[in-house]
């Protein structure tokens, strides 16, 4: 049991002392979380207004897919980035393989599905008068759309943080688009996986400590925001 | 005066049974226009329609002589409306009072505009403006509601049953912003209220609706069945508290049937030996001037059935009639009109 302790220990002199593999690996986390969380929401947002604000055809069948979407393996979007972004892939020649972008990409895949079924059922939540309010005001098209999104303000920030928490915390897509390379595209997750792997618990634990740090940061923020909401 | 909406044919299904129609209807600019009825006689449906919420599946709507058509949608910005249930948007006072100004550009003196509307509907501004959304009550919120349409000067006004869940004091001071409003600026006003006391104040003319039509104009009394075989040919209807109202043979036995207030007499002692069937006891439930004619409207709760009685300023003085007051209602079974 001593090597546990031991390697708490050293995980806090590790953070304390400023490792610079360590901090590498926390910043190229964030680099490619901040990235992947900014394209979903500029994509998911828009589209789960139209999903939750409108009526047409066939809109159970869209929900439906988004749905499930949100229990997508991260291992299955890895693949079929990799298969796409690989040299031999029809993506092959952007040379997103193994870089932050790529794997950026992979997580926006992964995360835009949480952003737009959260959008749509905080929209479908909002209160039927405000419709009819906003359009007796004399409110048109983009007017609509942004008072509507600032009145589920709390529940599209719940979207976005969970969204988030979940990009932070993938391993599969990191580790697969991403290649685990030191220095560059290495992430919290996958070096904990590394160090893990080789029986180095303290930097395991010292990037384990950041991650539970950042979750409990996002659990504390979504706590909020629901209440607020 | 011209046209301001002028309606032909028009048609709408609205609930699942229920069908909008309306043959013909114009309103003239500059008028207050009352709607009465009962719930799902269609008069919020007919309020969406003019206040181009809705647009119409069949007939025409023209609005200052412009056909309202699925493509132009109407001239939303010329109309609004103030809903039943008030709806704030969730910021501050002010920023609701200011919102419709704000997306519309229309910026210059904004607060000076936006205080002077919350003023009219007696909400000062120097207490409210900063107070958060959810920090009224439902009579604070509906004025507020009304100061945020105000500030806007809408050429028309439509109101859907304003005074539905708000305290007396609100209803007072929404009649008066509306009324002050018209006289000023010539707004014209369409109101559909059940409240038809308040409605008769803040309006010229009053039209009656019953299932998707309009049935008459003015003050009139609806009686609605089901109505059942009486003795001697009449056909009758058991009100909540044992009292039977009684009519002439109906159309059909759910007919809705209209009589005059001007036909119903009040008595204040139950009156014996005389022809006419329908002697109802009930209260003087409200009062009030009826537009130009100086006539008196006296609602009268029956017991499950309110009904209105016109009499002359004299004769209310004579029977001291105020709220509260136990009366008999009479009037002939006859007197029944058929739609």
């Amino acid at each position: 049991m001593d090597y546990i302790a031991q390697g708490l220990i050293r995980s806090i002199e590790l953070l304390l002392a400023g490792d610079p593999e360590t901090y590498s690996a926390i910043f190229t986390t964030l680099r490619i979380s901040t990235l992947s969380i900014i394209i979903s929401l500029a994509i998911g947002i828009p589209l789960g207004f139209l999903l939750g604000y409108f009526e047409f055809p066939g809109k159970r069948q869209v929900r439906a897919f988004v749905d499930t979407l949100l229990a997508l393996p991260t291992v299955v979007v890895g693949l079929f980035v990799y298969a796409f972004i690989s040299r031999r892939g029809p993506l092959g020649e952007l040379g997103l393989l193994f870089t932050i972008p790529g794997i950026a990409v992979a997580q926006t895949i992964l995360i835009t599905p949480i952003v737009i079924s959260l959008t749509a059922t905080a929209i479908e939540s909002l209160d039927r008068r405000l419709q009819a309010t906003l359009v007796t005001l004399g409110a048109r098209g983009r007017q609509i759309l942004i008072t509507s999104l600032m009145e589920a303000r709390y529940a599209v920030l719940v979207a976005a943080v969970t969204a988030y928490g979940r990009a932070i915390s993938e391993v599969g897509i990191s580790m697969m688009i991403g290649g685990n390379i030191k220095w560059h595209t290495r992430t919290i997750t996958t070096a904990i996986a590394l160090e893990t792997g080789k029986g180095d618990f303290a930097v395991g634990m010292a990037l384990g400590i950041v991650l539970l740090t950042l979750a409990l940061a996002v659990n504390s923020s979504l706590t909020l925001l629901k209440k607020r909401s | 005066m011209s046209s301001l909406y002028q309606i032909t044919n028009l048609k709408y299904r609205y609930g699942q049974h229920f069908e909008l129609d309306v043959p013909e209807l114009t309103i003239e600019e500059g008028t207050s226009v009352g709607f009465a009825g009962s719930n799902g006689s269609g008069k919020s449906t007919l309020l969406r329609l003019l206040a181009f919420i809705e647009l119409p599946e069949k007939g025409t709507i023209r609005f200052d002589g412009a056909e309202v058509s699925q493509n132009n949608g109407g001239p939303k910005r010329d109309v609004t409306m103030l809903l039943q249930e008030p709806y704030l948007l969730k910021r501050s006072i002010f920023e609701n009072v200011a919102f419709g100004l704000k997306i519309r550009n229309d910026r210059k003196d904004i607060k000076e505009r936006v205080y002077a509307a919350m003023e009219l509907v007696g909400m000062s501004s120097r207490e409210f403006a900063r107070r958060r959304w959810h920090e009224l009550s439902g009579g604070e919120a509906q004025r507020i509601a009304l100061a945020s349409r105000l500030v806007l000067r809408p050429k028309v006004l439509i109101l859907d049953e304003p005074t539905a869940s708000v305290d007396q004091q609100s209803a007072l001071l929404i009649k008066e912003a509306i009324v002050e409003c018209r006289r000023q600026f010539g707004m014209s006003l369409i109101i559909a209220s059940h409240d038809r006391v308040w409605l008769n104040s803040a309006t010229d003319t009053i039209k009656r609706m019953h299932e998707g039509r309009i049935v008459g104009t003015g003050a009139e009394n609806i009686l609605s069945g089901p109505w059942n075989n009486q003795e001697n040919g009449l056909y009758g209807k058991d009100l909540p508290n044992g009292q039977t109202l009684f009519v002439t043979k109906p159309p059909h036995t759910t007919a809705a049937g209209v009589v005059n207030p001007s036909d119903i007499v009040l008595s204040l002692l139950e009156p014996e030996g005389i022809s006419t069937r329908n002697i109802l006891r009930g209260i003087v439930t409200n009062m009030t001037m009826e537009g130009d004619s100086g006539d008196v409207l006296i609602e009268v709760d029956t017991g499950g059935l309110s009904l209105l009685s016109r009499l002359t300023p004299s004769a209310a003085e004579s029977l001291q009639l105020i709220p509260g007051k136990k009366v008999w209602t009479l009037f002939k079974a006859s007197a029944v009109d058929w739609y």
